[in-house]
């Protein structure tokens, strides 16, 4: 159908839009004029991804500036499904106004994914594939080849330079598949054809590491003008992955290949020296220059990559007593003699920056100076030496990093040494976190460099967490619910059994058999009346293997047994996947199965569980971090000072954003039902925390339930659900066609006109009840009160 | 003074094994330490005595910076406590003092030698960026360090690089102690008692005549392009306590008199005087009460407080690190 939002046309590829769907596109359009930020909260299941797309390509063709969009995605199945959307989107715009437009969609991965020489993707490991294919790829092996010599060289890569650098491939919209299948035809390379083609794109899609993690997104991302829409897509972790981006664990067994890696680099040096002593030569007559310059030659065939510098240093010519490749070795073999020495410590050390370029100058007679330069100096000296087998160097790629990013960042960043594994262990096993505490760090030279990014997700509760750990402004922060003809979801708190005995997976209590039985009896009624699948999730590994073992001696598995087949996560990945199929396999054949998993792992984040797969979801206890981690409680106490987030705050967010997660894998749409429930009396205290879809279903009937209530309720619920039901029954109310539409719209004119906003159309149009603005005192908002309540306390 | 002609002299007495002394070195079995007798049991042997960390987990090495022959605390107190004796090591005939031993702080001798070696030419080359005109020069000056370091590290021309650094010793003091008497001379302190020295140096400084050391710079060992010319500094001047701010009223004037009905009369009043009530004290307050507002712009010091947050990152990562070392204690008891 095609509508108009103001002065937009939109082509949306549905005959019906839900009103939470035109809500989000208005919202979206309204952040795209304004240019700045926003944070969108929608549940899973309504059709997030389309209306951005549909929305964003309308946005696209109508302004003549053609704004580029980089859409970015978690993981490998959700990226295929955006470029999927994107190609049915293309489609039907095409059918729709009777020309095809000038336009490319292309996603990217990591050459793994997209390889097609025949004896490099056989490999399995993605490194060793990266590995291999520079190996044949890299500019000076073309070099050689020129100069006659014997190398092996790639001939999907080689093609590429016969054809026009632009035009790669022909306009459209390639999904992965599409693109192999392309490079197979035309013997070209799909993974350098994507990346050579992402300045002549108008939609690229690829993972959150191209942009924010900064060792790769200088390679991948460089490019890519100012005015891109910027869209993260299930960004609910997205602190995480910046954190994750640039931290570095250090431990005995890299410092020791690290020193291995030096060696070799040194026997190179020396042999360069006697063969091409020309070589090094000019590379330190470059460097004497400026380090700029010296990397004109930078390209994608340039592997090893800085992190995040500042553009001033970038400028500077690299200091005196590392120009020399020599020197340069010999002042890495003294870095890591240094950290080897750290390692030998036997009490936790934590340890700012600062002062630990302060002991190491003591010590070492190291600056921080070239310190800094460290990461660039290596990747210059790598390129000179042309070496090949990259994943040698990968430890001392790691070493140059850390002591890039230790001397780069005074604050934000906490080193850690750790020298047992546990409190308990005997046996030193020293690991160096290097660790970053603000999110905001990786993050920040996205928002600074793109006018508009959009950070959106199911799960974004409390929306206002996010703009504050990541220290962005935002000029539109929605949360949105489903629209619904009938409740096709149930959440229910469970905070004690029929016994009355408290359920909660306090860590004082979560051991105790009472506890431990009536969460194993909450499993067994649920198991017995739902049909097809079950799934519950468990704080952590730990907790599970204890409680299953408990349940296995009070005969809880066997009476689940009778109803269901039981079937349990673990941390190995293949065993996890192999679960979940026979998981499936068991839910299609009609008589269910149970799957045991932890709300952090693997299963909670990617897999949905949409219809029969998943009919109940059970969340036994609260998801909490492991509260002992030295590294959590160096990052609450960052969070608390820098940007005012209590740790209590904090950590009780982080506990409701992974349950929530796991909740939202059961209802994917909103002809699917399904039962949520939270057991522990925890929760009842932390509903607002929820996302507002949930917490819109979850009544005061529904809370602090015991077992046999909540049983009864559920029952209720699933007769109510098997009644027969048709999706006419949603039209005008929960899905639109076009006059309902505009209809609307009208409607919404009027109001504008008349002034008068009220609640009744927000809910009409799926929007959650309007957040109350907090008021701003004199001393700048409510910060008081929070001080005013803690004294009380 | 002292270790620079212990150097020399090691200097020379090493030069003709000075070759021997790096094989030497590479010879010895540098494995790890015995910090960690659990990872590595076995392979913590004495060189002299063969006693090993695997019957005394106690055991710790030594090293003389001599030349870095690594020995167990028994045999160090055994061969030198009745004085200087040479290196029980064969082949290697230093004479090494008990008190110069130490235990190494690397686990690779060699680093512990080079470091040694980090630590003397960086007594003698203490150039900062501040002190060249340009970037490039000091980053030339670095790299000349750098490469008499590795001179002395790979025992390549030793008695010259010495002998150069010597002199650039020496140049430097006493282009210091040059610099620092002027500075002395420009200040008041010393006028009459030594006034002869005064005179001199004096007229030494006025001239503006070529530095002292100046006219045999080729004897200096190295020379680097780009320095900026010391001055003098400025002689202190006297303290002032309110640094420069001066507390006289800025937007009013005082008045020794306001001619105010009713405080003329409270002014006369002796119940006042004798109370201890001064007229001027009171205007003076009452006029900084109304005017001392001036000047104060709120919208600047909401400015300054809304950057502040953004300033706090040092003491939230200082912070982090004492909660994660365990220091301090972070609430994280049950958040409900």
């Amino acid at each position: 159908m095609k509508f108009f939002i103001d002065e937009l046309p939109v082509l949306f590829p549905y005959p019906r839009v839900y009103p939470e769907q035109y809500a989000y596109m208005c919202d979206l359009k309204r952040t795209l004029d304004a240019g700045g930020h926003c944070v969108l909260e929608m549940p899973s299941g309504t059709g997030k991804t389309v209306s951005l797309l549909s929305l964003i390509v309308a946005y696209q063709q109508f302004h003549p500036e053609k704004r580029k969009l980089i859409y970015c995605s978690r993981t490998m199945s959700e990226i295929e499904k955006a470029l999927a959307e994107l190609k049915a989107l293309m489609q039907y715009r095409t059918e729709q106004l009777g020309y095809e437009e000038d336009f490319r969609g292309l996603g990217l991965t990591s050459r793994k994914n997209l390889c097609l020489h025949p004896s490099v993707k056989r490999e399995k490991s993605g490194s060793v594939v990266d590995s291999r294919c520079r190996s044949l790829t890299a500019g000076f092996v073309k070099e050689k080849k020129e100069r006659g010599e014997d190398v092996d060289v790639c001939v999907y890569h080689d093609n590429l330079d016969l054809l026009e650098p632009h035009n790669l491939i022909p306009p459209g919209v390639w999904t992965l598949d599409g693109m192999l299948k392309y490079g197979e035809q035309n013997k070209q390379c799909p993974y350098f054809t994507a990346r050579r083609m992402m300045p002549y794109c108008n939609v690229i899609i690829y993972s959150y590491h191209y942009l924010l993690d900064p060792k790769i997104a200088e390679r991948v991302s460089k490019e890519l003008s100012k005015d891109c829409i910027v869209v993260f897509d299930e960004a609910h972790n997205i602190d995480n992955v910046c954190i994750e981006s640039l931290s570095i664990d250090l431990n005995e067994d890299s410092l020791r290949r690290a020193t291995h890696g030096a060696n070799n680099l040194d026997r190179k040096i020396t042999e360069m020296k006697a063969t091409d002593a020309e070589k090094l030569q000019n590379e330190y007559a470059k460097l004497v220059e400026g380090l700029r310059e010296a990397d004109e030659a930078r390209d994608e065939n340039a592997f090893m990559a800085n992190p995040a510098l500042p553009d001033d240093l970038l400028k500077e010519a690299v200091p005196g007593n590392i120009r020399r490749a020599e020197h340069f070795v010999a002042f890495l073999k003294r870095f890591i003699e240094y950290l080897k020495t750290r390692m030998k410590v036997l009490h936790v050390i934590s340890e700012t920056p600062p002062s630990f370029l302060s002991h190491l100058r003591e010590l070492t007679f190291i600056e921080k100076k070239p310190l800094r330069f460290c990461a660039e100096r290596l990747t210059s000296l790598v390129r000179t030496l042309e070496l090949s087998n990259i994943e040698d160097y990968q430890p001392l790629q790691e070493v140059a990093t850390f002591a890039t990013l230790v001397a780069t960042y005074e604050t934000g960043f906490l080193l850690i040494l750790e020298p047992f594994e546990s409190a308990t262990a005997t046996v030193p096993n020293p690991v160096m976190h290097f660790t970053c505490l603000d999110a905001a760090i990786a993050i920040k030279p996205v928002f600074e460099r793109f006018s508009s990014v959009i950070v959106t997700s199911g799960t974004m509760s409390p929306l206002d967490m996010y703009p504050r750990m990541l220290n962005f402004s935002t000029v539109v922060q929605e949360s949105f619910t489903m629209t619904l003809t009938r409740k096709t979801f149930l959440p229910m708190i469970v905070d004690r059994g029929s016994d009355q005995n408290q359920i909660t997976s306090q860590f004082e209590h979560r051991n105790d058999p009472q506890v431990v039985r009536n969460f194993g009896n909450l499993l067994i009624e649920f198991c017995k009346l739902t049909p097809d699948g079950v799934v519950v999730f468990f704080p952590s590994y730990l907790y599970m293997e204890s409680i299953i073992s408990m349940w296995q001696g009070m005969n809880v598995l066997d009476e689940v047994w009778k109803w269901k087949l039981i079937l349990v996560e673990t941390p190995d990945a293949q065993e996890t996947s192999l679960a979940l199929e026979t998981y499936r396999t068991a839910c299609n054949n009609g008589r269910g199965a149970v799957l045991l998993c932890v709300a952090r792992g693997k299963v909670s984040e990617g897999i949905d569980f949409d219809h029969h797969y998943g009919r109940t979801v059970l969340c036994m206890g609260v998801p909490y971090q492991y509260t002992e981690s030295r590294i959590l409680k160096a990052r609450l106490e960052f969070l608390r000072e820098t940007y005012r987030i209590k740790e209590t705050d904090f950590l009780s967010f982080d506990a409701m954003r992974h349950a929530a997660q796991c909740l939202g894998r059961v209802i994917r749409g909103k002809d699917d039902y399904g039962i949520m429930v939270l057991a522990d009396k925890r929760f009842g205290k932390k509903i607002t925390q929820l996302p507002k879809w949930i917490q819109m279903g979850l009544d005061q009937k529904s809370q602090k339930l015991s077992v046999d209530q909540a049983v009864s309720q559920a029952k209720a619920f699933l007769r109510e659900m098997s009644v027969p039901w048709s999706r006419h029954e949603q039209e005008g109310h929960s899905s639109w066609n076009l006059e309902e539409l505009e209809a609307h719209q009208q409607k919404k004119k009027l109001e504008a006109i008349t002034g008068t906003e009220n609640p009744v159309a927000r809910r009409m149009e799926g929007r959650a009840d309007a957040m109350e603005i907090a008021e701003e005192d004199e001393f700048g908002g409510h910060g008081m009160d929070d001080v005013m309540a803690d004294l009380d306390d | 003074m002292s270790r620079m002609s212990r150097a020399v002299n090691g200097a020379k007495g090493g030069a003709p094994e000075g070759g021997g002394l790096l094989p030497n070195i590479r010879s010895l079995s540098l494995s790890s330490p015995s910090k960690h007798p659990a990872t590595d049991p076995s392979s913590e042997v004495c060189p002299v005595c063969k006693s090993g960390t695997y019957l005394n987990r106690n055991m710790r090495f030594l090293v003389n910076p001599e030349c870095y022959h690594k020995m167990c605390e028994g045999c160090v107190d055994r061969i030198f406590s009745h004085g200087p004796a040479p290196c029980p090591i064969a082949g290697c005939n230093r004479t090494l003092r008990k008190a110069k031993f130490r235990s190494p702080t690397f686990e690779d001798l060699k680093m512990e030698r080079e470091v040694d070696i980090r630590k003397e030419v960086a007594s003698v080359f203490n150039k900062k960026q501040a002190d060249f005109e340009t970037l490039r020069d000091f980053n030339d000056y670095l790299e000349t360090v750098e490469e008499v370091t590795w001179n002395l590290i790979l025992d390549m021309d030793v008695e010259e690089t010495r002998e150069r650094l010597r002199k650039y010793r020496e140049a430097q003091k006493a282009q210091n102690s040059s610099t620092t008497r002027r500075a002395l001379d420009h200040s008041q302190a010393s006028d009459k008692r030594k006034g002869a020295t005064q005179r001199k140096a004096l007229d030494v400084s006025s001239g503006n005549t070529p530095e002292p050391f100046a006219t045999n710079r080729e004897d200096t060992g190295f020379s680097f392009r780009g320095l900026i010319k010391r001055k003098t500094p400025e002689p202190p001047k006297s303290f002032d306590p309110f640094d420069g701010w001066s507390i006289q009223p800025q937007y009013h004037i005082l008045q020794d008199k306001y001619d105010v009905g009713w405080m003329t009369a409270a002014g006369k009043d002796a119940n006042h005087s004798a109370g201890g009530y001064s007229m001027p004290a009171f205007y003076s307050q009452v006029l900084c009460d109304a005017f001392s507002g001036f000047g104060v712009f709120v919208e600047d010091e909401i400015k300054a407080r809304e950057t502040q947050a953004s300033m706090d990152a040092g003491v939230g990562t200082r912070n982090a690190a004492m909660a994660a070392q365990g220091t301090k204690d972070v609430n994280m008891d049950d958040v409900f």
